[in-house]
């Protein structure tokens, strides 16, 4: 029997079709025009063409590979040397020394690890809360739909940066910590986004489909829903990113960030106004020109994408 | 239109008292009595007792949380116990500073986005153009602090314009009004901050409007470009700056709490910052909640004028 599954792409006939099972095995053979192209190599075609999109990956690529691997190439006694402490750049130690005499290239890296890490992990949990809760949200419908959906739209009405920094006074010091209380609080978006596209998904013939053949809901979830309106959850991915980090350098700089030794960029930001006012420019432009940099990638890499995945959406 | 305003004010009322419930709620799971802050880390477990049996904090949290709401239907916002305040009383000091330096800062911000985003629009793809929007994009990027380390760099410590902070001596609303060289630079840093998200929007709907055919029509009947751009562009291509204006006024409020900590500038945030710091939960809960209701009023504010501003709108 053949799968039933195979038949989405046609039936649905949207752009953003994900590749079925079995979908490369009925891909016409090399050299023909490929009319089934699948909607994922359609929307990256899109997004290599622009030139902000593609940039915004390269600064991502650099990054992550100027503090993972850096410490390899770069290397640095992390041990606190107070006779060795805020030194300018040159001497030894190309971006100076910070108060504790360690090197300040060094704990650019390092700060660049953790808040990517925490950038990512907290995305990650706020996206795989909010797809689940979007999904069975729309999915079942009627009364339980309007109250968990009132209940996204108190939780929104909250600031934000206030309920994290409470909560951060409290759950704070470690990357896991920290990504929890980011993400805990930025599901809401990526619930709303997935609740919607699952609304008007659930209507379409293909799910009315499965459901005849007798898919269950977790099946219709995992299956058909969740897959289809991966696209608004992928691009959306990238701004979590970029609001955690974000989000992370105001919880270090007001001092609720990692725990010595570890350090993020938050936390590098942390004594910056006395920096300043100190004259001590490089503890600060360095490790804050990094977090500008990467938060305008993911900026630029989430504009990319919403443009190549959704043509309505984009610009003149 | 009354009955909508009417519908609208009850859930808004709604969306308030849950916004209420949940911060009580998640902040009385944090700190379930402020005890040790009174009576010191070392008192006696009877000392303690005595304590929270005096001022109800041995009850259940459910009939903790129903007084806590009675007051705030009476406008008590409970003790703040480390300063030895009505949190109202603090709130009445402190309100009109952070009023005062948000309104100047949205209204600057609203007076300058729309032209430059209009600007932008009318020269689009110029170098003009890509210069405006990168700067945009950069400062969008950019934890406000750190603009304002910036531009206290430069400014105060390089120029020696403006001074570094804001000096203690100001202490009413009067005096912030009266000082204006004290509060300019935390002014420039959330003005500028908030034009680079408004001119985006207000240069997309520029766009948007240039191209329909009002405008044609009235370029094509002998208007001057600056009659097309004052008499016909403008008015409506305003129109999202109303919803947009409406749901940054409470963010307003969280942008206040970094800028207001790095220019110590006395206001909501500062004391927010300083209730974090301090452990003083009655106000962390009290401006919480009334961030809350801020982004409901905002809300409800936006939805209203808009319908006011734009016959096109139907009220559903």
């Amino acid at each position: 029997m053949p799968d039933p599954l195979a038949l989405k792409p046609l039936v649905d006939g949207g752009a953003l079709a994900t590749e079925p099972p079995g979908g490369p095995e009925r891909a016409p053979e090399g050299g023909e025009v490929q009319v089934l192209s699948s909607g994922w190599k359609l929307a990256l075609r899109e997004f290599c063409q622009n030139k902000l999109g593609v940039a915004g990956v390269i600064i991502i690529v650099f990054f992550l590979l100027f503090c993972f691997l850096g410490p390899v190439v770069h290397h640095e006694t992390a041990t606190v040397n107070v006779l060795n402490s805020d030194v300018a750049p040159g001497h030894g130690h190309l971006l100076g020394t910070d108060d504790a005499g360690l090197d300040e290239l060094n704990q650019v890296m390092l700060g660049g690890q953790t808040a990517l890490a925490i950038g990512f992990f907290s995305a990650a949990i706020a996206t795989i809360v909010g797809t689940l809760y979007g999904a069975i949200s729309g999915l079942v419908g009627g009364l339980l739909d309007g109250l968990m959906m009132r209940f996204v739209d108190i939780l929104l009405s909250i600031p934000f940066l206030l309920v994290v920094l409470i909560l951060a006074t409290k759950y704070h010091g470690t990357v896991f910590k920290l990504s929890v209380v980011l993400g805990i609080w930025t599901w809401l978006v990526p619930a709303r986004l997935v609740r919607g596209e699952v609304l008007t998904l659930r209507v379409r013939d293909f799910v009315s489909a499965a459901r005849v053949m007798g898919a269950g809901q977790p099946r219709l979830v995992f299956r058909h829903l969740i897959p289809n309106a991966m696209s608004v959850v992928i691009v959306n991915i990238t701004f979590q990113v970029a609001d955690a980090i974000l989000a992370l350098a105001y919880l270090g700089f007001l001092g609720f960030g990692l725990s010595p030794p570890q350090t993020s960029w938050g936390d590098m930001l942390g004594n910056a106004q006395q920096y300043v006012t100190n004259g001590q420019w490089w503890l600060v432009y360095p490790v804050g020109g990094c977090l500008v940099a990467v938060v305008l990638a993911c900026n630029f890499i989430g504009d990319g994408l919403r443009d190549a995945v959704d043509v309505r959406l984009r610009r003149r | 239109m009354i009955g909508y305003i009417i519908r609208r004010v009850i859930v808004a009322l709604i969306v308030t008292l849950g916004i209420a419930i949940i911060t009580f709620l998640m902040l009385h799971y944090l700190q379930p009595t402020p005890v040790r802050i009174v009576l010191g880390a070392k008192s006696t477990p009877q000392a303690i007792a005595d304590w929270n049996k005096q001022h109800g904090f041995d009850r259940s949290e459910i009939a903790q949380l129903g007084s806590y709401l009675w007051g705030l239907v009476r406008g008590h916002f409970g003790q703040s116990y480390k300063l030895g305040q009505s949190v109202s009383a603090l709130f009445k000091e402190n309100a009109g500073r952070s009023a005062y330096l948000s309104g100047a800062a949205l209204v600057l911000s609203v007076l300058i986005a729309i032209p430059l985003g209009i600007f932008q629009a009318v020269k689009r793809n110029s170098i003009a153009d890509y210069s405006l929007t990168s700067a945009a994009m950069i400062l969008y990027s950019m934890p406000s602090f750190f603009l304002g380390l910036i531009l206290i760099q430069f400014l105060a410590l390089d120029l020696h314009v403006f001074p570094t902070g804001v000096s203690d001596t100001i202490t009413t609303t009067w005096g912030a009004i009266t000082h204006p060289k004290q509060l300019c630079l935390p002014i420039v840093t959330l003005t500028a901050i908030n034009i680079a998200s408004f001119s985006r929007y207000m240069r997309s709907s520029a766009l948007d409007n240039l191209a329909q055919d009002y405008i044609r029509l009235a370029r094509a009947k002998g208007l001057s470009e600056r009659a097309v751009l004052t008499r016909h562009l403008l008015r409506n291509s305003c129109l999202p700056m109303i919803t947009l204006v409406g749901l940054s006024i409470p963010g307003l409020l969280a942008g206040n709490l970094l800028i207001e900590t790095l220019f110590n500038y006395q206001g909501l945030g500062l004391l927010f910052y300083n209730a974090l710091q301090g452990d003083d939960y009655n106000i962390l809960l009290a401006l919480t909640i009334f961030g809350g209701f801020l982004t409901v009023i905002g809300n409800l504010v936006a939805d209203i004028a808009i319908t006011a501003a734009d016959p096109r709108i139907r009220i559903a």
